[in-house]
């Protein structure tokens, strides 16, 4: 306080020098002060002492676990400095401390403990003020505070005996370090702010300025020791506190990598070592009795000192502070993340080899933690968010290629992610895993069929090596073989594909027995190519592996239906449904099948179960608590009023099965909306990719169809208005509206409205077998024949085209192919099944 | 079962029913020094066909049921055994005596999805942002953030739902099975802090267990028991991780890192992205980590003294340090305005954001374009030339942008 009252520009200048640590010009300005005031020689010796002592420490740094070394010839002169200086006595007791202070540091360095402690106490630590302090005694102090940690720490104890006194030195050393780290803390921040404050007032001139400052040993020890004493300790409640205690501290650029590092280890531990339960906030105390503490080793440590100035903490109005560990620790990995990212090494040329891998260590960590703490709370969107960020630590990096292609996938973000899936391909070409990815990826909301292909031949082409995946690999080209066979339009392709699926699921049934899902799809790939009885062995021996699968079960009721088997079938739905009681896909069968065993009026029951059905499933979540997960134009989308302009695109149609390339359009609308549904709904059960607008609007067609099948016209008129009004631009909606209109024997506009069905998606057969036989009773016969014969190319297992057809060419005079066209007819509806088997979806 | 072991059992049951109201959380505290009591209650639900099952599952419910925590732990520590006993029960087919365990999960699960007042419970967190100020950071000091679409719509802080609402179950069905399972996993590892080792054990053992029966690794494990294949979820799958991730820094590094490499294996197998993505950074960020789990079995997280200064060297090009770099323009800028895709010079360039809604848009554009022309036909003209100027206008608003940064650095 004196030395500022003085004011002259030399001793303002001496302590800019100690606050900065410039200690090579020390000597320089101390030969200018006692060229001017005589009487100050005393200050002289301590302020050589110092510069001395501390350059001493900047050329033979101590390192952190290394003990002091001993008498050094070098450390003679300071010790003849600072003892000149207390000696005289002559000094103001500011300056007398401040020698001390030294003298205590110089015993630390040359290893005499004992007489450190004692000059400490000799100082009076606790009594000196922080307040009006220059910024340099600020740093005095608090490597005074780990000094003297360090030195209780040594110095055994007198009586080593009494364990409670133990705990007290305990105790005493933690205080020590605990105030040495707020007032480095402190000293950190008057320093960055007189720097500040320094430039702008002596601009022009360019002075030594932005050299980072070090922090040197002591002070490190003094910011961290307390933790670390802490966690030894086991009691983490108060290592937590003490991270946040520093964390809280406004950052200074000199603790900008402690605060990086810290901000980690809190985020580790609120991880690895935290639940919700025994989480407490960063403003509350902790809990007195907490399970993260050892209970072994209970120390009654809290913390009871308090310093007359602070460091700074973040505060203001509205400041977020987080109530839950995973908040906390992606608040803490957030922060993280931007300065390892600020820190990420660019240049590739190999002197910085040594940098670039220490930047992406750093980095991965960071990443690593925020995809354990997102990945937990199912927040895949933003993950891959910021996974695209460590994009740029990547070059030829596996892990981080493979956790941003998988965050993607998990994202629903199928396109992106098989790109990024053909690089990890490339870096790691022997892992099957990959190439399957990608294939699920293609053969589902994607139909990249072709790309799904050539992934999936890669992992067949691994032969042995695959070990447990080639049978997998076999399921995955046998999917696409029977999704390409779907989509072929000319009959010959068809059957090639369906030999090819047939052959692949073979195989992996073959190679792996015990998988239930390679029975199951041999048995469906059978089942399309109309071998009942053959399918029924296999599904059989799907659900004996795996008895409750749905789709299994499904398939062998469909299967009974083909032969016709109706009351079985249904007894088989039903115990279906007993076991997944909101599953819509069986419920629409079962609608199906009640129609043909019970009567109409049961399947109208059933329609109206579905519709209390949907109701509970998602009605219960509330729309608004949809939050993040969607992106901008998804919520767009997201918007009741927008389906409006979308069509529906069918699941429960017999030509275009599950997905069908005609119907891409489609199904891209059907990927936009179930990207929405999943985001909606964390909760809701799942099945398949439909939106929940699409499924009632289904169920209302079923009704609308169920009406028309007793010929009640205004009924359905209203089920398909109710469908209408969803999705007023569906094929399926249109196509109803048309047998309405025949139902009520107005022709033309039936016709009307097949045509506008057509125009939409100009492949959905039972549009075009209605209206090739509306053509026909028109006497309109080459057009019916055409479109017809269409339909078949497009579907050629559909009976009643084959039927109409045959109409057609009968009315036209080709008796012959007629008759074949009614035989084929006849054929195919004896293992018809009541709804085509492609309406189990095909996904691995 | 031995008999020393029935007859603390025994007494157990009957202790508590005779406990009045004002006792229990005196008696909850107290459970600790019954120290035979928690193995033999483990034997009771491994030898499912025990005549002391049902009451031990009633008596189990009602501890939970008294909302007092220490009980509700109590009970909790031993779901993931009750959880192997019911999954090994209905995986064999025989839905034998399990039925006193699905009451006692599914009573639990019942509980768990209301909240006091019995409204439908949504289990919700605040996603931080680094836009706004906390008890650790001010956005000031954070630099320029990636002005991407998602930092924009979340600009501010969001509260994200992650669990519920659930429903009432009355029984287990093969649907809602794997629903009802996770959500318990969800509030067991809510309470990881409080579980006893033996429960750790136990949850990486039923891990391991039902990730591997019936699957060539079985054998590795050297588990004869069940060799049925065992139908798991995605979401089971990342629950189970995250008790596994706790076991493992806490005392249970061997069974954990089974337990995870197990996980690992099955997610590979069902091609799970999710598992696969959360164990996979697991594995690698104990590799990599800052903390060391001790060995000794001890529960405790240790630190060491690092470094404070930069490791990174000066003169190393960061992203920092181009930060206020002037790039040099293309001579094409104008061009690459005007394709269609320029959406996104990131690391793929060739893939907009989602691949279909930038081919949906670019259709669009063509299309308005198409139209625009055929309505208009001459008139049409004006038009484009409005177009261009707009198209100048970006242009000259991009070069101001990126000015500021450029110059504070020269």
């Amino acid at each position: 306080m004196t030395a500022r009252k003085s004011g002259s520009r030399l001793e303002t200048e001496i302590e800019r020098c100690r606050s900065e640590g410039q200690w090579d010009k020390i000597p320089e300005l101390v030969r200018q002060l006692s060229a001017k005031l005589i009487s100050n020689d005393d200050l002289g010796e301590l302020l050589l002492g110092e510069a001395k002592l501390q350059q001493y420490l900047k050329e033979n740094p101590i390192k952190q676990g290394s003990s002091p070394r001993g008498i050094r010839p070098k450390l003679v002169e300071v010790r003849k400095h600072l003892t000149a200086a207390l000696d005289r006595g002559n000094l103001k007791p500011d300056y007398m401390q401040e020698a001390s202070m030294l003298m205590a540091k110089l015993c630390y360095v040359e290893g005499d403990y004992q007489e450190a402690v004692s000059q400490y106490s000799r100082v009076g630590l606790d009594d000196l003020p922080l307040v009006g302090s220059p910024v340099y005694r600020l740093s005095m102090i608090a490597e005074a505070y780990a000094t003297k940690g360090l030195c209780l720490e040594k110095v055994p104890m007198a009586s080593p005996s009494l364990s409670n006194r133990n705990v007290d030195r305990e105790q005493e050393i933690i205080t020590c370090y605990e105030k040495s780290g707020d007032i480095a803390l402190l000293y950190l921040q008057e320093v960055e702010k007189a720097l500040s404050a320094g430039m702008q007032n002596r601009s022009p001139k360019p002075g030594p300025v932005a050299q980072e400052q070090e922090l040197g040993y002591f002070l490190e020890t003094g910011l961290q020791r307390a933790h670390v004493i802490h966690f030894k300790n086991g009691n983490l409640t108060r290592g937590v506190g003490r991270f946040r205690e520093i964390l809280r501290a406004v950052e200074t650029r000199t603790t900008q990598n402690l605060r990086m590092t810290i901000a980690r280890q809190l985020a580790e531990i609120l991880l690895r070592g935290m639940c919700e339960q025994s989480y407490w906030n960063p403003l509350e105390d902790p809990p007195h009795h907490s399970p993260l503490n050892d209970p072994l080793r209970q120390s009654s440590y809290t913390k009871d000192y308090s310093l007359s100035r602070r460091p700074r903490v973040y505060s203001g109005e509205n400041l977020f502070c987080p109530q839950e560990n995973t908040e906390e620790a992606l608040l803490l990995l957030l922060i993280s993340e931007s300065m390892a990212n600020r820190d990420a090494v660019l240049s590739r040329i190999p002197e910085h080899n040594n940098d670039r891998i220490i930047s992406l260590q750093s980095a991965s960590v960071v990443y690593d933690l925020l995809t354990i703490a997102l990945g937990r709370r199912g927040q895949y969107e933003m993950l891959s968010e910021c996974l695209e960020r460590a994009m740029k630590f990547a070059f030829e990096e596996f892990h981080l290629w493979y956790q941003f292609a998988l965050s993607l996938m998990a994202a629903g973000k199928s396109a992106r992610a098989v790109k990024v899936l053909k690089e990890c391909i490339r870096l790691k070409p022997d892992d099957p895993t990959i190439p399957l990815l990608a294939v699920k990826l293609c053969i589902g909301t994607l139909h990249w069929l072709e790309e799904g292909e050539r992934f999936a031949k890669m992992v067949v082409d691994m032969g042995e090596k695959a070990s447990e995946f080639r049978a997998k690999g076999y399921l995955a080209i046998g999917l696409v073989y029977s999704l390409r066979a779907t989509d072929a339009s000319l009959r010959g392709m068809q059957e090639e594909y369906q030999k090819k699926a047939l052959g692949a699921f073979q195989r992996a049934q073959s190679l792996s027995p015990t998988d239930h899902l390679a029975a199951f799809y041999l048995a469906l790939q059978l089942a399309v190519s109309r071998q009942i009885p053959e399918a029924l062995g296999y599904v059989r021996q799907a659900l004996q592996l795996q008895g409750d699968d749905v789709h299994s079960l499904h398939l062998l009721a469909l299967l009974l239906s083909a032969q016709k088997h109706y009351h079985d079938a249904l007894n088989i739905i039903e115990m279906a449904l007993s076991e997944y009681p909101e599953n819509f896909i069986l419920l629409f069968t079962k609608v199906k099948l009640e129609t043909l065993c019970r009567g109409p009026e049961e399947a109208l029951l059933t329609c109206k179960h579905m519709l209390q059905i949907w109701k509970s499933c998602y009605n219960l979540t509330n729309p608004s608590d949809s939050g993040r997960g969607s992106s901008l134009l998804d919520r767009a989308i997201a918007d009741r009023r927008q389906l409006n302009t979308m069509t529906l695109p069918d699941f429960s149609d017999p030509e275009t099965g599950s997905v069908h390339a005609t119907s891409m359009a489609a199904s891209r609308v059907e990927q936009a909306l179930s990207e929405v549904a999943s985001s909606l709904q964390s909760s809701a059960p799942k099945q398949g990719p439909l939106h929940p607008w699409m499924t009632l609007a289904q169920i209302w067609l079923h009704a609308a169809e169920v009406y028309i099948g007793m010929g009640k016209p205004t009924e359905a008129t209203a089920c398909t208005q109710e469908a209408a009004n969803l999705f007023p631009m569906s094929h399926n909606v249109l196509f109803m509206k048309g047998q309405v209109a025949e139902l009520r024997g107005n022709m033309d506009e039936a016709k009307r409205w097949y045509e506008e069905a057509l125009s939409i998606s100009p492949t959905h057969v039972k549009t075009m077998q209605r209206l090739g036989l509306i053509l026909y009773q028109l006497q309109r016969y080459s057009l019916a024949e055409k479109i017809l014969r269409d339909a078949v190319q497009v579907n050629s297992t559909a009976h009643d085209v084959w039927n109409s057809l045959g109409e057609v060419l009968q009315a036209q005079g080709n008796d012959d192919a007629a008759t074949e066209c009614f035989l084929t007819a006849l054929e195919l509806e004896a293992s018809s099944p009541i709804l085509p088997f492609t309406i189990i979806p095909r996904a691995l | 079962m031995l008999a020393m072991d029935q007859g603390v059992v025994e007494e157990w049951l009957a202790e508590f029913k005779t406990l009045p109201e004002s006792a229990v959380s005196g008696y909850a505290a107290s459970l600790k020094e019954k120290v035979c009591l928690v193995p033999a209650l483990y034997k009771v639900i491994r030898e499912n066909y025990s005549d002391l099952l049902e009451p031990v599952c009633h008596q189990l419910f009602e501890f939970y049921r008294s909302g007092e925590p220490l009980l509700q732990h109590f009970t909790l520590q031993f779901l993931p055994e009750l959880l192997w006993s019911y999954l090994s029960v209905t995986s064999g087919h025989a839905p034998h005596c399990s039925g006193c365990i699905e009451a006692l999960l599914l009573g639990i699960y019942n509980l768990e999805i209301v909240d006091r007042d019995g409204q439908s419970k949504v289990l919700a967190f605040t996603v931080p942002s680094l836009s706004k100020p906390s008890v650790y950071h001010e956005p000031s000091t954070i630099g320029s953030l990636a002005l991407t679409e998602g930092a924009l719509a979340n600009h501010g802080l969001s509260r994200v739902v992650y669990s519920g609402p659930h429903l009432q179950r009355e029984t287990f069905t093969a649907q809602n099975r794997f629903q009802v399972l996770t959500f318990l996993l969800v509030c067991y590892n809510a309470a990881l802090s409080y579980m006893s080792s033996p429960s750790l054990q136990s949850l990486c053992q039923l891990s391991s267990r039902v990730c591997t029966c019936g699957y060539p690794r079985q054998h590795l494990r050297r588990y004869k028991g069940i060799s049925t294949r065992m139908t798991v979820s995605s979401d089971f799958l990342v629950q189970l991780i995250t008790g596994i991730h706790y076991a493992l820094c806490n005392g249970e590094a061997d069974l954990g890192s089974k337990a995870l490499e197990d996980v690992l294996y099955r997610a590979q197998l069902e091609l799970f992205p999710e598992p696969l993505l959360v164990g996979n950074a697991i594995k690698s960020s104990l590799h990599g980590a800052a903390l060391k789990s001790n060995k000794e079995g001890t529960r405790c997280i240790q630190v060491e003294i690092t470094p404070t200064s930069s490791r990174i060297s000066r003169n190393a090009v960061t992203s920092l340090s181009i930060r206020g770099h002037r790039w040099k323009r293309h001579e094409s800028l104008e061009n690459s305005i005007d394709g269609p895709d320029s959406g996104a010079p990131g690391p793929i360039p060739e893939i907009s954001v989602t691949g279909v809604s930038g081919e949906r848009m670019a259709n669009g554009e063509a299309q308005r374009i198409r139209t625009e022309g055929q309505a208009l036909g001459p008139e049409a003209v004006p038009d484009s030339r409005a177009e261009v100027r707009r198209q100048k206008s970006v242009r000259r608003l991009m070069e101001d942008g990126g000015a500021p940064t450029g110059r504070v650095h020269n």
